[in-house]
């Protein structure tokens, strides 16, 4: 091995307790060659934060170091004095924190702070340092960074804030970065087209990064290696391949277990004639806002769900994919549209008799915590469905509960705690529990691993496999992690902007998308498979320019000012989603255009 | 103990959150909310046990008149030979009853009226607020004299002024919570799951939303006492000898420039110590809510 650039040996970092003291990281020892990317992950509460932080001698209040060397360049940075201290922070090695709105001063432009970085530790006249504040801007790819450097952090979005930060974190050329969950927060497009920039310079200047995350597609197709935290130690550290492939530690085994899993059993056994459970036509919602303008959230959505079957709904962030599935459970009013529920229009029902269907038609939210009363026993919240809908004695229902905790994996010993003594993937638990209770024949399920640590989201995605088997439900699957979205789903609808742009079968959406937006989406998404790494392969299919605003939606085609094969016609003319000779529906008139030819665009301009 | 490492996500808080101090831990390492405890513990009692435990009649004199703190009389007699101690202590009838009823008064209405205000936004709850507004922003006291005046002196018109007075407040700290707790998921949930909307409102949300109001009852109580003996002092309150503190101080006031300090200094002493003693309930509450 070449002389390490970090070596940090027996770590210890302990926060005062109630007797004494607790050792949050010991005896924690780690190395890092120049060139390398070493991924770090671990457990919620392992330390990896704090880790992230003690590197460049800091601990939160009121913890402290409590022993261990870290030697960076020859030097350990725990003996050093606060001066040469901050001429290593910032300049030598950077960190790139999570939360970035956080981390950026509210009082100050953007480009003030990054200049202020800059010449922190570069002689520069104030001139230089905005000067240079603009180009890194333009290098973590913000467009018109003359405009944006003059902005606030409050006026930039969230993903803008966070690649200002990364702009902040490399603006002295560091020999080391720390990038504590970088992404989190951005859409996979973005995503990707940091990580890429990172790895392009990791290789062009020889700097070196440790990266704190959970997401394993980012560690399988940038890491070097994988560091596996737990109790305030490494218990494993193994190049990226080898962890994938022979996994030595329990943890490490659980977390890879989803990715390993091939897509449910159930996938295959259903009857591929099974009528319609739900349909959806023209579904359109619009949101008045304050401002008096009108935003639109979802457009045009059609869709068919067959019964025992899923349907997986993806997109970015604002693209309308959760307001979709709220307003076919007229969580808010639809404008337009209609939906057919068991054979019968139940757009029109009015509240009344749509509750009493509710108990049919159910869903799992996102954030398992908020969505239980934090006052009520498990008992009661899993209970709560029977009580408005069934006529059951007390004791039939309390079997009934304790026969759906079984059913989703939780002791009997549960029912009497408050939601806040469970664990996220116990509550998501709980959540499902509830909704199953009465039996329905539907289930929206919005979002319901994104929450969670990376073992409890494969044990849930289980889970949901495993009642559709048994019990024959149909679900609604929003998501924009592709890699459940493609272990769950029989049929897949990509949305973009309020509108679903391409719908087939999973192995037409994910073995060939057509739409320029999938094939993209597609392309950044990370699969936790180190044998074929996105760094590896040349394609780097990526959208260029931002999202529309969609209070401003353009005439034509809502991609056109992103897509690589737009011609002039694609920004006046709207496009229809186009039945495809295989089955599918794709919203673009481009893909049987004869002088497209995917395969060039690839290796030319779009790569 | 704090673990406020890698307090990112929800798991973590609330792994956190079940590990953090239950309630009495917290009130054993906490000096001003035991006195404070033991403050409104003490005035509930005389409350309720004051006059019996009183070792004269407050309301008859003795004989001895305006005797200064003696082995017989505590704090002294004041100048038609009341027992100043037997009336001190037989006071917290009139004064806590009056304070405790209108705080209850005002926190049950204005959790009603707040929880729809909060609840279903528009021109009703504009409305609500509005009327709130102006109610706050008149000065309290001389809004209770002008009460008081209307009505008439009486122990029940005080009570109604003074949870006139007090209603806004808790209308304004229940809407604001129902407010937040309304956009939370487990509301969407209810409703996901067929709860009427009626249903969630007083089911889900109410309850979620009653810390904030019932935190500030204590302090309520506090300043229900304070306004009481105010109105009592200027004489718009209860009508004398019924024995109260304001009505007290009012009545010693006189003597004071003879240096009969005694008949004044003792209740006054008494409504200091139980206003603080509900603040300082309601405070610490408050501060441990937050947290």
């Amino acid at each position: 091995m070449t002389e390490p650039l970090l070596d940090v040996r027996h770590l210890a970092v302990s926060f005062p307790a109630r007797s004494g003291e607790t050792r949050v990281i010991d005896d924690f020892s780690l190395q890092i060659a120049p060139h390398e990317i070493v991924g770090l992950v671990g457990e919620s509460g392992s330390g990896k934060s704090t880790i992230a932080l003690a590197l460049i001698g800091l601990v939160r209040h009121p913890g402290r170091i409590a022993g261990g060397e870290i030697i960076f360049e020859d030097r350990d940075i725990l003996t050093l004095d606060d001066d040469d201290l901050r001429e290593i922070r910032g300049r030598s090695i950077s960190t790139i924190t999570q939360k970035p709105r956080q981390s950026l001063n509210p009082l100050l432009s953007v480009g003030r702070q990054i200049s202020t970085v800059y010449r922190a530790h570069n002689e520069a006249t104030r001139q230089e340092g905005a000067r240079k504040a603009v180009e890194l801007l333009e290098m973590v790819g913000i467009n018109d960074p003359e405009r944006r450097v003059t902005a606030f952090p409050h006026e930039l979005s969230g993903g803008m804030a966070q690649r200002a930060l990364i702009a902040m974190a490399l603006s002295s050329a560091p020999r080391l970065l720390i990038a504590d969950e970088p992404t989190s927060g951005l859409d996979v497009t973005i995503q990707a087209q940091f990580l890429d920039e990172m790895w392009d310079s990791v290789q062009a200047t020889g700097s070196a990064v440790l990266l704190v995350t959970q997401d394993l597609g980012i560690i399988a197709n940038y890491c070097d290696r994988v560091v596996v935290m737990g109790e305030g130690r490494v218990i494993e550290d193994a190049p990226v391949k080898t962890f994938f492939a022979a996994p030595q530690h329990e943890y490490s085994r659980r977390i890879l277990s989803l990715q390993r899993a091939e897509p449910h059993q159930a996938l295959d056994d259903v009857d591929s004639e099974a009528g319609s459970l739900v349909a959806v036509n023209g579904l359109r919602k619009v949101f008045e806002l304050a401002s008096g303008d009108e935003l639109i959230a979802v457009s045009g959505v059609d869709f068919n769900i067959r019964r025992g079957r899923t349907l997986g709904l993806v997109g970015e962030s604002g693209s309308g994919k959760t307001t979709v599935g709220r307003a076919l459970l007229r969580l808010v009013e639809p404008t337009a549209g209609t939906i057919t529920f068991d054979g019968d229009p139940i757009e029109n029902l009015d509240v009344k008799s749509f509750r009493g269907l509710r108990d049919r038609l159910q869903v799992v939210f996102q954030d398992p915590f908020d969505s239980l009363n934090p006052r009520w026993t498990i008992e009661r919240i899993v209970r709560e469905p029977l009580d408005l809908h069934t006529d059951l004695t007390k004791e039939e229902k309390r079997t009934r509960v304790m026969e759906t905790l079984e059913m989703v994996g939780l002791s009997a010993s549960v029912a009497k705690l408050r939601s806040r003594r469970l664990s996220a993937g116990q509550q998501q638990r709980v959540s499902i529990g509830r909704a199953l209770i009465t039996e329905p024949d539907f289930v929206v399920l919005d979002e319901p691993t994104s929450a969670l640590p990376a073992a409890a989201q494969a044990e849930i995605i289980d889970l949901i496999a495993r009642l559709q088997h048994e019990l024959g439900i149909s679900y609604l699957y929003i998501s924009h992690d592709l890699t459940t979205v493609e272990y769950l789903c029989h049929d897949v609808a990509v949305m973009y902007l309020s509108q679903i742009v391409e719908h087939g079968t999973r192995e037409q959406v994910f073995g060939d998308p057509q739409h320029p937006y999938s094939r993209a989406l597609l392309a950044s998404h990370l699969y936790p498979d180190p044998t074929s790494r996105r760094v590896d392969r040349d394609v780097r299919e990526t959208l260029t320019g931002e999202i529309p605003s969609p209070i401003d939606l353009p005439v034509g085609c809502y991609l056109a000012s992103r897509c690589p094969v737009a011609v002039p016609e694609c920004q006046t003319a709207p496009q229809e989603l186009i039945a495809q000779p295989d089955g599918r529906k794709v919203r673009c008139w481009r893909i049987t255009e004869s002088d497209l030819d995917w395969a060039e665009l690839e290796s030319g301009e779009a790569g | 103990m704090t673990f406020s490492v890698d307090l990112h996500t929800d798991e973590e808080l609330q792994e956190g959150l079940a590990k953090a101090t239950p309630p009495w831990a917290r009130i054993r390492g906490n000096g001003l909310l035991i006195v404070g405890l033991v403050i409104v513990a003490a005035s509930l009692f005389l409350a309720v046990f004051g006059e019996a435990l009183a070792p004269y009649d407050p309301q008859v004199p003795t004989g001895d008149i305006a005797q200064p703190p003696s082995a017989e009389h505590w704090f002294g007699t004041d100048a038609t030979g009341l027992d100043i101690f037997s009336r001190v202590i037989a006071a917290p009838r009139t004064d806590v009853t009056i304070a405790l009823a209108a705080a209850v008064v005002s926190l049950v209405a204005g959790t009603l009226i707040g929880l729809p205000a909060g609840f279903y936004r528009g021109f009703g709850s504009e409305l609500i607020m509005r009327i709130s507004d102006v109610i706050q922003s008149f000065p309290v006291f001389i809004l209770a004299m002008i009460l008081v005046a209307l009505g008439g002196r009486s122990t029940i018109n005080l009570v109604i002024a003074l949870a006139f007075l007090y209603t806004p407040i808790f209308i304004r700290l229940t809407r604001s919570e129902v407010l937040s707790q309304r956009s939370r998921t487990y509301v969407e949930s209810a409703r996901a799951l067929g709860n009427s909307e009626g249903r969630i409102a007083l089911i889900h949300v109410l309850p979620n939303s009653l810390a904030p109001a019932l935190i500030q009852a204590s302090v309520t109580i506090g300043w229900g006492i304070l306004l009481t003996a105010g109105l009592s002092f200027i004489g718009a309150g209860v009508r004398p000898p019924t024995p109260e503190w304001g009505l007290m101080i009012s009545n010693g006031a006189n003597g004071i420039i003879l240096g009969e300090w005694w008949p004044s200094v003792f209740p006054g002493i008494a409504i200091s110590l139980t206003v603080f003693g509900y603040a300082a309930v309601g405070n610490t509450l408050e501060q441990s809510y937050g947290s």
